[in-house]
C-alpha cells in the first residue's frame, strides 16, 4: 500500500476553472435566462440614457451655430431697441477678452477705453459668480435670502444694511445651501458694488445714446423694414452710431430679414377666406380646419407652391418678390428651423452629471444599479442553495474553497457580460429610435459613434463587474460550505 | 506532527501484531450546539481500522453514525480527542492539505451517488483527477480503464440522468477510485438500489478489497455486506457498542436463522 505526503492541492488551471462554470451555467439555462434578464433591463436603462444624453450633446454643440443663426433678426431688433441689462453686461464684461469687436463697441458708445473695460473684468467675473449663485437657487430661497428682487438689482438690495442681515441670517439657517465663496469677500463687493454699478450704468447710456442715433435716422420706417438696407445705407448709419456690423453680417442680416418679411406674409394669407377654402378643398378639409402647418406642408412641393401662388394672385394678395421656388425654399428652411428649435428644446438640460446625463438621472441610474445588483446577488444565493450537494461533494473529490469560489464568480461574470452586451445593444436601439424621432435627420449629421461605443463598453463593464460584486457574498458563502453537507441524506 | 505522538503511534503499532494501523481515532468526541441545547453526538470513541481491512459499521439513525463517518473521512474535525489518517493528524493540517488528502487518500461513495448532473460519467470520473493535477490525457485514459472496471466503458458519454441508479452508483465508484485512495468511505452503497443491483455493487467492492487491498469502511443496513466483510462494528449512542470478527457474528446469525 502505497504512503502518501500530505501536501498542499494543486491550483486548478484558469481554463479548466472556466470550462467546468460554462457547462454548469449550460445546465441550469433557465436559472441563467432570468438572471440575464435582470441585468439586461438594468443595463438597458443605462444605456438608454447614456446614449439619449450623449446623442443630445453631440446635437446640441453641433447645431449652437445655426441656433445662433435663427435669431440673427432678432437679436439685431433687441440690439437696436434698447441697451443691454446690467447682467448682461456684467456677464459680457466676464467672457471678453481685447482685442474683441464686443469690446470695442463697447468701448465706442461709452468712451471707456479699453483697458478701463478690461480693469472691470475681475471684478466683473466675481458678479458673475454671485449671480449664478442667485440664478441657481430655487424661486422660494430666493425669495427668502434676497425677496422678490432679480439680477443687479440683488446687489442693489443688498448693500442696505437690513438686506444684508436677511440674507446672512437666512442663508445660516439653510443647512443644505452653500454660499460659493467667503461671505466676507462678497461684502467686499457689495461695498465697491455702486461703482461698478456707475461704469455699467455709463456703458448703458452709451448704448441709449447709439441707439437714439440709429432711431432718429430710421424716421418713420419700421426697424425691421430699415434692416433690410443693412447692407447699404441703414448699414452705415449703424456702424456711425458705434454698433460693429461686419459687411459678411450685413449680407446675411438682409437675406434674413426678406425671409422674415416673406414668412410673415406667407402666414397672413391664412387669414383670408379665398385661401382658407382653396386649401380646405386641396387637402378635403373644412375651411375651419385649415392651420399654418399643414399650408407650409404644401409648400414644401413646389408644384402645390405654384398651385398656391396662384391661389394668391385671384385672392388679389400681394405676391412681392415670392416665386414657386421660394416658397418651397422657405418652407423647407421652415421645416428645419423647426427642427433646430425642437433640438434647442430637448437638449437644454443636456449638460453636467455623469456624462452629460444630469443629476437626477445619474441618481436614478444609480438606484436601478442597486436593484439589478440585488438581484443577481438573490439569484446567485438560489443557485448556491440549490448546488449545495454539488458544492459540498466537489469538496469531497478534493476542490479547493478558491475553486468554488471561482466557478460561482465566473458564472455570474459571465451572466454579467451577456446581460451588459443584450442591454448595451437593447438601449442603444431604444434610443437610438426615440432620438430618431425627435430630431429626424439632424440625428444623423451629429451622430456621436465614439462616445456611444465607449458608453456601450461602460454598460458592459457595469455589468460584469456589478454580477461580480454581487455574487461575492453567494460565493462566499458557496465556498465555505462544509463538506459533509455531502452525506447528508434527504 | 509532535514527536510525541509519533512515538506513541509507533508503540501502538507494534503492540497490533504487525497489521498497519491506516485510521485511529483516540478519545474522539463531536459535540453540536444549537443555541442553549448540546447534542453529543460521540462521546469519545477509540477505534483502530487496518490497512487492506473491510469493515463493516452498522447502528440505528442518530446513533451517531454519520458523524463517526465525517470524523474518519477528514470531512470534519472533532470537538476533542484525535483522528490520524494514515498516521496524520488530521486537526493539525491546513485546508488546502486537507482537500489534498480527501483527493488521494479517501474516495467517498454516498447513498443517493452524488454525481454532478452536468458532466458526462466519464467527466464525473475525471474531475478528481483534474483537482489532483492529472494532464486531461492521462485522466481520460484513467477515467476510460475506471469505467471498464465497474463495466461502464461504453456508456462513458452519458449523464446521470440517463443512467439506472446502479450505473449511476458504479459510476460513482470509478470516481471514487480516481486518484486510487488507500480508503474508500461507503454510506450505504447498496441502500437506493434493487437486490440484483446491489449483488454487482458488493461484487465491485468485494473485488477491490481483495485485488487493490482497498480499505473499504461500510456503513450499511445490507445482510449481504456481512458475508464479505473482515470485521463489523455497531454504533449506538454515540459509542461503539460493539466490534465483532465476521465468524464469531456468523455463528450468532446461523443461531437466529
Amino acid at each position: 500500500m502505497k504512503k502518501i505526503d500530505v501536501q498542499n492541492q494543486p491550483v486548478l488551471s484558469p481554463g479548466r476553472i472556466i470550462q467546468i462554470a460554462v457547462t454548469g451555467v449550460k445546465y441550469r439555462l433557465f436559472r441563467a435566462v432570468v438572471t440575464v434578464a435582470v441585468i439586461i433591463v438594468a443595463m438597458a436603462f443605462l444605456m438608454n440614457i447614456l446614449t439619449e444624453s450623449l446623442i443630445k450633446r453631440a446635437i446640441a454643440d453641433s447645431v449652437r451655430e445655426q441656433i445662433e443663426d435663427l435669431h440673427r433678426v432678432d437679436r439685431w431688433i433687441a440690439r437696436l431697441t434698447m441697451p443691454q441689462s446690467g447682467e448682461e453686461l456684467l456677464f459680457v464684461l466676464a467672457e471678453e477678452e481685447a482685442p474683441s469687436p464686443v469690446l470695442g463697441e463697447i468701448s465706442t458708445m461709452s468712451g471707456l477705453s479699453i483697458d478701463a473695460l478690461q480693469a472691470l473684468r475681475p471684478k466683473a467675473q466675481e458678479a458673475v459668480r454671485y449671480l449664478n449663485f442667485f440664478n441657481e437657487i430655487d424661486f422660494g430661497r430666493r425669495r427668502v435670502l434676497v425677496g422678490p428682487v432679480q439680477g443687479v438689482a440683488t446687489f442693489d438690495r443688498l448693500s442696505a444694511d437690513p438686506a444684508w442681515h436677511q440674507f446672512t441670517s437666512n442663508l445660516a439657517d439653510m443647512r443644505v445651501l452653500r454660499f460659493p465663496e467667503e461671505l466676507s469677500d462678497f461684502q467686499d463687493f457689495l461695498a465697491e458694488w455702486s461703482e461698478l454699478q456707475a461704469k455699467l450704468e455709463t456703458i448703458r447710456e452709451g448704448q441709449q445714446r447709439s441707439i437714439e442715433q440709429v432711431r432718429n435716422a430710421i424716421g418713420d420706417r419700421s426697424l425691421m423694414s430699415a434692416l433690410s438696407d443693412a447692407d447699404g445705407d441703414f448699414g452705415d448709419i449703424i456702424r456711425q452710431a458705434g454698433f460693429s456690423l461686419p459687411d459678411e453680417t450685413a449680407a446675411l442680416l438682409v437675406r434674413d430679414v426678406r425671409r422674415v418679411k416673406n414668412t410673415q406674409l406667407i402666414e397672413s394669407t391664412i387669414n383670408i377666406a379665398e385661401v382658407r377654402q382653396a386649401v380646405a378643398a386641396e387637402r378635403d378639409v373644412l375651411p375651419g380646419d385649415v392651420t399654418m402647418r399643414m399650408i407650409w406642408r404644401l409648400l414644401r412641393n413646389q408644384d402645390r407652391a405654384e398651385w398656391f401662388l396662384g391661389v394668391m394672385r385671384d385672392a388679389e394678395l400681394e405676391t412681392g418678390d415670392l416665386t414657386a421656388e421660394r416658397l418651397e425654399a422657405i418652407a423647407n428652411q421652415r421645416a428645419y428651423a423647426r427642427l433646430l428649435t425642437i433640438a434647442e428644446q430637448q437638449t437644454m438640460e443636456a449638460q453636467g452629471g455623469l456624462m452629460g446625463i444630469g443629476m437626477r438621472m445619474t441618481w436614478l441610474a444609480f438606484v436601478s444599479m442597486l436593484v439589478c445588483a440585488v438581484g443577481i446577488a438573490n439569484a446567485m444565493l438560489m443557485s448556491v442553495t440549490e448546488r449545495f450537494r454539488e458544492i459540498a461533494t466537489l469538496k469531497c473529490l478534493g476542490a479547493l474553497d478558491a475553486f468554488i469560489m471561482s466557478i460561482f464568480l465566473i458564472e455570474a461574470g459571465l451572466l454579467g457580460f451577456v446581460g451588459g452586451l443584450g442591454g448595451a445593444i437593447a438601449g442603444l436601439l431604444l434610443a437610438g429610435l426615440r432620438m430618431a424621432v425627435i430630431f429626424q435627420s439632424l440625428l444623423w449629421t451629429a451622430f456621436p459613434w465614439q462616445d456611444i461605443l465607449v458608453a456601450g463598453l461602460i454598460s458592459i463593464g457595469i455589468g460584469v463587474l456589478l454580477a461580480a460584486i454581487s455574487a461575492v457574498y453567494p460565493s462566499f458563502r458557496a465556498a465555505r460550505l462544509a463538506p459533509m453537507e455531502a452525506m447528508r441524506i434527504e | 506532527m509532535s514527536t510525541a505522538t509519533e512515538h506513541k503511534v509507533e508503540d501502538i503499532a507494534s503492540a497490533t501484531g504487525g497489521k498497519r494501523v491506516i485510521i485511529r481515532s483516540l478519545g474522539m468526541k463531536k459535540i453540536y450546539r444549537r443555541g442553549e441545547e448540546i447534542t453529543h453526538a460521540l462521546r469519545g470513541v477509540d477505534v483502530e481500522i487496518y490497512t487492506g481491512e473491510f469493515i463493516v459499521v452498522m447502528g440505528p439513525s442518530g446513533s451517531g453514525k454519520s458523524t463517526f463517518f465525517n470524523m474518519i473521512g477528514a470531512l470534519d474535525s472533532p470537538s476533542e480527542g484525535r483522528v490520524f489518517i494514515d498516521e496524520v493528524d488530521v486537526a493539525q493540517l491546513t485546508a488546502e492539505e486537507l482537500a489534498f488528502l480527501r483527493c488521494r487518500k479517501i474516495g467517498y461513495i454516498f447513498q443517493s451517488y452524488n454525481l454532478i448532473q452536468y458532466m458526462t460519467a466519464l467527466e464525473n470520473v475525471t474531475t478528481p483527477m483534474a483537482f489532483g493535477g492529472v494532464t486531461p490525457d492521462e485522466a481520460r485514459r484513467r477515467g476510460m480503464d475506471l469505467l471498464e472496471l465497474v463495466g461502464l466503458k461504453d456508456r462513458w458519454f452519458h449523464r446521470p440522468i440517463e443512467m439506472s441508479g446502479g450505473q449511476q452508483q458504479r459510476v460513482a465508484i470509478a470516481r471514487a477510485l480516481a486518484n486510487e485512495p488507500s480508503i474508500l468511505l461507503c454510506d450505504e452503497p447498496t441502500a437506493n438500489l434493487d437486490h440484483r443491483t446491489g449483488d454487482e455493487i458488493l461484487e465491485i467492492l468485494q473485488k477491490l478489497n481483495k485485488e487493490r487491498g482497498v480499505t473499504i469502511i461500510c456503513a450499511t443496513h445490507d445482510h449481504r455486506m456481512m458475508n464479505i466483510c473482515d470485521r463489523l462494528m455497531w454504533i449506538r449512542d454515540g459509542g461503539i457498542e460493539r466490534i465483532a470478527q465476521r465468524d464469531e457474528v456468523e455463528v450468532e446469525l446461523g443461531s437466529i436463522e
